[in-house]
């Protein structure tokens, strides 16, 4: 079934994107530094280095979490991917926020190579724009959201049903937002852009 | 081996290598010749300072003395000596092993010499084996002149390094190309394995040997179909030893045997002819050759089941020395009645026990079998058919009745209404089950998979008959000679059924139609067929269940709805008792039922694809292009199948090893035959075992499998193969993997998968190379290659010139190309053996639009159907260019009057025409209707001796790729010129600048606008959209105006309304154009506007006018604000 679906340009770019979203995603709590750097091996990913968890578990959330996304994604039922940091109050702190746009109408074969080079301008541009990110504060925690287009079939999928209602709350205000990076091809577009609180926000 | 070399072996550079390897391989001698070697090592100490030295110091030998006066006068005579003695002992073992190996004869290796260096796995003694075993040579010592092929796991980096002083220029191979060579029995090319910490340098320079097989190899494969010819004959010989052993025990029929044919009809006539008498002498042992007689083979035997215990013991000697076979048994000549028959019971049955011809027979008289290869004669008879087709509005589906019993009891019409049934055999324990029954026996309830016994209870006089497979076969050909006659748009689904297409038939009435076809199958064949007639090939497949039987219906459109409601949804294809049962628990039995439920909740019940499939087909809609399931996959006749293979589950018994390897080797053939049948090879092989469990007795039907545990275990190649010996290996080999006592085998079937066509292999070298040719930029490559090449290049035209469509486009448009490209090694990326595809715009469109369609649709479909849309760019482009008559203007350098006559000139006629200046060279005008790509060569090395207001009337695809041809750091100020150049005929007057299109064409409305403005400084926006290169992001136009620090940006107050206003807009619509995918590029112009704030005021106004409606935007699209303020320097 993988296999056949991974055979279509929507299936191949979904796939080559969900393996970039995990890795992204790590690299992102690990610039975050809420875990000790020493949680983290160095890994080579698209010929830079990246970082990966250790920890198994954390490992197979962010990998279990991505990989469930791949059928949805797939169909572009996904629009956006979340990674938020928030407290104890469940007020997030920073979101980084992946807009995916899956073409779904793209009819030819994906070029595997230069979807790639796009994404890893990513990597190279994340750790850069650090400088943009606020200093989370002690006793953080952090979470996988996907905003889905509209709510998948209840019995579509096994994968669906890991997924739960996030339950972080939103800022009152708009937020800010910062690109960090952006991508648009005809396959696959994907923009990367962090979200802070307004300056208006209420601080509780 | 002469003196000379092995000196020159010793002396010198050379002598360090040749020790390194004595002392890194301390296992590769024999103790003897360690021995002398230590002895050698010890007495040149003083001048020999080498590793193996100190080796040989710490050995001892008990004949070290003897050696010491040995006569050498130096080292070099020694190592002659040493080496010959060595390959005198190597000679000798291999005569021996050969002598005694079974795998005489097998010289796949022949001519490679191979040397081992360092440690490998295998270990150099077992290399040393197998080249022993097939025919290679093993050299102990490294001579450039001796060995062929370095096997090697690991290099150390200094022999990396200096590559060439280790190997002497030889191929350098893992160990595995050894053990892959024996697996697959042919010399396979060292390519592939080579040495990865090599490979990858060598990679880049694909060698010509890759693409032209080596010779040796091309030797060995001569030799290998011989052997492999050998082989099976030798098999078949072994095969039939039964057989003619049996013979040989009545000396008078000895004459007789040696004209029996190989393979056995003549040889069942002898056994025939003295049935009788053998009946009489050994009346309670006969032999299963009967079997190769159509039709009786499985033959059910209880009444001597005792007696099988009995003679069980002794069967070998039963096979050897008794009983030829009863042959009468075939029942479809004799014309006996059944009870007759079962006195020709034999004791020993018709298992693998007792036959060798077992699977042979098995296959010829399986009726599953008959169906399965079916469809690959079909295919040959009708190779035209076409594939897969939509039923418009007219479909016709032709069934023929009862087809097994029909054709078989065509020609008894004593027992045309009487009830029939099609089975194996006729056996009072009536455990075989019936495959089909006619009408008449169907009254009776009686179905197919029932037990013989248990459908004579149900009609008592059912009559059983035997297959025909002949006679099916005729039938089924003469089916399909008459519905290709009626129609030319067939979709066979079996030998007994066929959808045909009757839309646009010459027959107004598909009613018709359907009678005359109807007449002539009846009239033909002798057998009866239904037919029935709809809008699609569901429908059309209902009204034949409705027609049946020698019936026909039509449901017309209108009427699908009544049909449909009354239906029972047992009655749907794809509905069986599982979903029945299923859909009666929620209440559901006629299809009028079944669609009240809406499709999702079906979906959501039945799972996505069941569900979709009920609401569709209850609605009488049918979306299959074919028939999708299984049981019909012979559809569409382009669809290959993924895997070949024989299995076997009945009759299926071994007493011991032996059984079971002639069992396997049977089963191997009649694979390999069907692997040829199907002209295709595979790599990837599984053996599949059906293991009775152990609580399992014995099957109630006869010789069944009854519960067995199903265990496989599978191996893959890297070469293709269908030969019989190859796969007999692998067989033995993937048998010895299960740990099973034979005993308890009840089945066995070998699956070939990874299928590679035969012919593919030599399709994808001619695409290689065609590709190749098409590829426009070249490829540097050493002088020698290039020349090789291009003469291998010119004799392949040559050959390729024979064969037809191909040849021709090699010889109209390769050739040239070649000739006139002569600089670029165009074999170069043929070369290596996967195929890498030229990027796409490599591609010469002028010569693949004069490929045959089918070529041009295969290189489509090896680039995803990209090719396609850019040759319909290409025409479009081309239909351009032919509309302008080009001028050629060869006047030496382009003078001001001709630059400024262009574009009026252009811009009257339309007339489209690129000047291509050739510095000194003289001018030189490439006509742009020559493809581009073509023009890499003849292109200016500066975009300033283009004539730029020619340059900006051409096709925006052909500019870019000017463009992109042209020297980067020239472009701009080529540009430049261009750009100051104030082009008075450019019709863009100042509009409006409110139009939402400014960022429509290339390049964008607005620069033109700009270019034409009175306002400076949306001039120099427009001369920095080209300085920036042309393109259509802002931020590097943007970029660029904050690089270039000299140009002046104030602006003056009269313009400012004007210019705030025009670039207001400006952003704004990129804005606008860019909020969906790309705000990264947006934050930047935000950022790039700020920063420009310095140089003129304007700009942070113009940041400052678009923000709110940007932030609006933002806020639309990502639910925030972008974030601005922070960057405000």
């Amino acid at each position: 079934m993988d296999r056949k679906d991974n055979q279509t340009p929507q299936g191949e770019s979904a796939r080559i994107l969900v393996e970039f979203l995990e890795v992204a995603i790590t690299s992102i709590v690990f610039l975050k530094g809420i875990y000790p750097s020493g949680a983290f091996e160095r890994r080579r990913y698209m010929n830079l280095v990246v970082h990966k968890a250790r920890h198994p578990e954390l490992n197979e959330y962010i990998h279990s979490a991505v990989n469930g996304l791949l059928p949805f994604i797939q169909k572009g039922m996904v629009e956006r991917v979340a990674v938020i940091f928030f407290k104890d109050d469940k007020v997030p702190i920073e979101r980084f926020v992946f807009k995916l746009n899956v073409n779904q109408s793209y009819g030819a074969k994906v070029e595997q190579a230069a979807l790639e080079f796009s994404l890893r301008s990513f990597l190279i541009k994340l750790p850069v724009s650090e400088p943009m990110t606020k200093v989370l504060p002690c006793k953080c925690r952090w979470e996988i959201t996907a905003y889905f287009r509209s709510l998948p079939q209840t019995s579509t999928s096994q994968d669906s049903e890991m997924w739960i209602p996030t339950d972080t709350k939103q800022w009152q205000q708009l937020p800010v937002i910062m690109p960090i990076r952006s991508m648009s091809s005809e396959p696959l577009g994907l923009q990367l852009y962090l979200e802070h609180a307004s300056l208006s926000e209420p601080n509780p | 081996m002469s003196f000379e070399t092995t000196r020159s072996g010793n002396s010198g550079s050379n002598s360090k290598r040749s020790f390194n390897s004595i002392s890194s391989n301390p296992s590769n001698k024999t103790s003897s010749s360690g021995a002398k070697n230590t002895k050698n090592d010890k007495k040149k100490k003083t001048n020999q300072k080498t590793l193996g030295m100190a080796w040989g110091a710490n050995s001892s030998s008990s004949s070290r003395s003897a050696f010491r006066n040995s006569p050498f006068s130096d080292f070099g005579s020694y190592m002659v000596l040493k080496n010959k003695k060595l390959h005198e002992q190597f000679d000798a073992e291999a005569s021996s092993s050969s002598q005694s190996g079974s795998s005489s004869g097998k010289s796949i290796f022949h001519g490679v010499s191979i040397f081992v260096d360092g440690y490998t796995v295998p270990s150099s003694q077992e290399l040393r084996g197998c080249m022993l075993k097939y025919g290679g040579r093993f050299e102990n010592y490294f001579s450039r002149h001796r060995v062929t092929h370095i096997i090697c796991s690991n290099l150390p980096d200094s022999k990396i390094k200096n590559l060439r002083s280790f190997s002497g220029g030889l191929p350098v191979v893992k160990p595995t190309w050894v053990q892959d060579s024996v697996a697959a029995n042919k010399l396979l090319s060292w390519i592939p394995y080579q040495l990865d910490q090599l490979a990858s340098e060598i990679n880049n320079q694909p060698k010509l040997s890759a693409f032209f097989p080596l010779k040796n190899s091309r030797d060995s494969d001569d030799v290998a179909p011989n052997v492999g010819n050998h082989v099976i004959s030798e098999t078949e010989n072994s095969s039939l030893k039964g057989g003619t052993l049996m013979v040989a025990n009545y000396p008078e029929h000895c004459e007789s045997t040696e004209q029996v044919d190989l393979c056995g009809p003549e040889f069942n006539d002898i056994l025939h002819e003295y049935q009788t008498e053998m009946m009489l002498e050994v009346p309670a042992c006969s032999v299963g050759s009967h079997c190769e007689l159509k039709g009786a083979e499985l033959c059910d035997i209880s009444t001597l089941d005792g007696m099988n215990t009995g003679f069980e013991p002794k069967s070998s000697s039963c096979q050897a020395s008794a009983s030829v076979c009863s042959g009468s048994l075939d029942g479809h000549n004799s014309k006996e009645s059944s009870s007759s028959r079962i006195s020709l019971a034999s004791n020993q049955p018709n298992s693998t026990l007792a036959e060798p011809n077992f699977v042979e027979n098995y296959f010829k008289s399986s009726r599953l079998h008959f169906i399965g290869t079916w469809r690959n004669r079909y295919r040959k008879r009708f190779p035209s058919s076409s594939n897969a087709f939509r039923y418009k509005s007219s479909c016709l589906n032709a069934h023929a009745d009862c087809f097994f019993v029909a054709v078989v009891i065509k020609n008894r019409p004593e027992l045309q209404d009487k009830p029939v049934a099609v089975c194996h055999s006729d056996s009072p324990r009536g455990t075989a089950e019936i495959s089909s029954a006619n009408y008449p026996a169907r009254d009776y309830g009686i179905k197919a998979g029932m037990f013989v016994k248990d459908a004579k209870a149900r009609c008592p006089h059912l009559v059983i008959v035997p297959y025909d497979f002949g006679a099916y076969e005729k039938v089924a050909d003469q089916f399909y000679d008459i519905l290709h006659k009626h129609c030319n748009k067939v979709q066979a689904v079996s030998c007994d059924e066929a959808f045909l297409d009757v839309t646009d038939s010459r027959v107004e009435d598909p009613q018709r139609l359907a009678s005359v076809i109807r007449k002539e199958i009846s009239d033909n064949t002798g057998c009866t067929a239904s037919a029935g007639i709809a809008g699609n090939m569901l429908m059309a497949r209902l009204a034949t269940k409705t027609a049946k039987p020698d019936g026909q219906c039509y449901i017309p459109p209108e009427k699908v709805d009544d049909y449909l409601c009354a239906l029972p949804v047992r009655a749907l294809p794809g509905i069986g008792h599982v979903l029945a049962e299923k859909l009666k628990k929620r209440q559901i039995d006629t299809c009028r039922e079944l669609r009240i439920i809406s499709k999702e909740s079906l979906q959501k019940d039945f799972g996505m694809k069941t569900g979709d499939m009920l609401w569709n087909y209850s609605r009488g809609i049918d979306n299959r292009l074919r028939w999708s399931d299984s049981e019909v996959r012979a559809t569409s006749p382009r669809e290959e199948s993924k895997s070949i293979g024989a299995e076997v589950n009945w009759g299926v018994r071994f007493r011991n090893t032996n059984d079971t390897q002639h069992f396997l080797t049977n089963l191997c053939k009649e694979v390999s035959l069907r692997l040829q049948g199907c002209g295709v090879q595979g790599r990837s092989f599984t053996l599949k075992i059906k293991k009775r469990l152990s609580d399992a007795g014995e099957p109630v039907k006869y010789m069944g499998h009854g519960d067995c545990e199903n265990l496989s275990h599978s191996i893959t190649i890297p070469m293709a193969t269908d030969e019989v010996d190859v796969l007999q290996r692998i067989t033995t080999q993937l048998f010895g993997h299960f740990q099973i006592d034979v005993k308890d085998i009840r089945g066995m079937g070998l699956q070939v998968s990874k299928l590679e066509s035969t012919d593919n292999g030599k399709l994808v070298h001619q695409r290689n190379s065609i590709l190749s040719w098409l590829v426009s930029t070249s490829t540097k490559a050493r002088d020698q290659e290039k020349v090789t090449s291009l003469t291998k290049c010119g004799d392949i035209v040559g050959k390729l010139n024979t064969d037809g469509d191909r040849g021709q486009l090699c010889s109209n448009h390769v050739g040239p190309y070649v000739r006139s490209d002569a600089g670029s090694s165009a074999g170069g990326s043929g070369i290596s053996q996967d195929v890498i595809l030229p990027p796409l715009h490599d591609l010469d469109v002028g010569v693949i639009e004069s490929l045959p369609p089918d070529v041009i649709a295969e290189i489509n479909d090896m680039y995803g159907g990209k090719l396609t849309s850019l040759i319909s760019k290409y025409k479009s482009r081309t239909f351009d260019m032919n509309m302008s008559t080009t001028s050629v203007d060869s006047a030496e350098g382009v003078t001001a009057e001709e630059k400024k006559s262009h574009p009026s000139r252009l811009a009257q006629s339309n007339k489209i025409s690129l000047d291509n200046k050739y510095g000194d060279e003289g001018t030189s005008v490439q006509p742009c209707s020559a493809p581009v790509s073509e023009n890499i060569s003849v292109m200016p090395s500066s975009l300033s001796q283009v004539d730029c207001s020619v340059l900006q009337q051409l096709p925006e695809e052909l500019r870019e790729d000017i463009l992109g041809f042209l020297p980067a750091h020239r472009r701009l100020e080529s540009l430049l010129d261009a750009s100051l150049n104030p082009s008075e005929n450019q019709t863009g007057s100042m509009q409006a600048v409110s139009s939402n299109e400014l960022w429509v064409g290339n390049p964008p409305l607005w620069v033109d606008k700009f270019k034409v403005s009175c306002c400076g400084i949306m001039n120099i926006f427009a001369e920095m959209y080209y300085r920036s290169g042309c393109t259509c992001r802002l931020s590097s136009i943007l970029q660029r105006l904050l690089s270039e620090k000299h140009v002046p940006l104030d602006v003056s107050t009269d313009e400012w309304d004007d210019a705030f206003s025009c670039l207001c807009e400006l952003v704004k619509q990129y804005a606008e154009l860019k909020i969906q995918t790309d705000i990264e590029e947006i934050y930047i112009c935000i950022r790039l506007l700020r920063r420009l704030t310095e140089r003129s005021k304007m700009f942070g106004l113009v940041c400052d006018g678009i923000l709110p409606h940007l932030q609006a935007s933002f806020g639309e699209n990502y639910g925030g604000t972008l974030h601005v303020s922070s960057v405000q320097d």
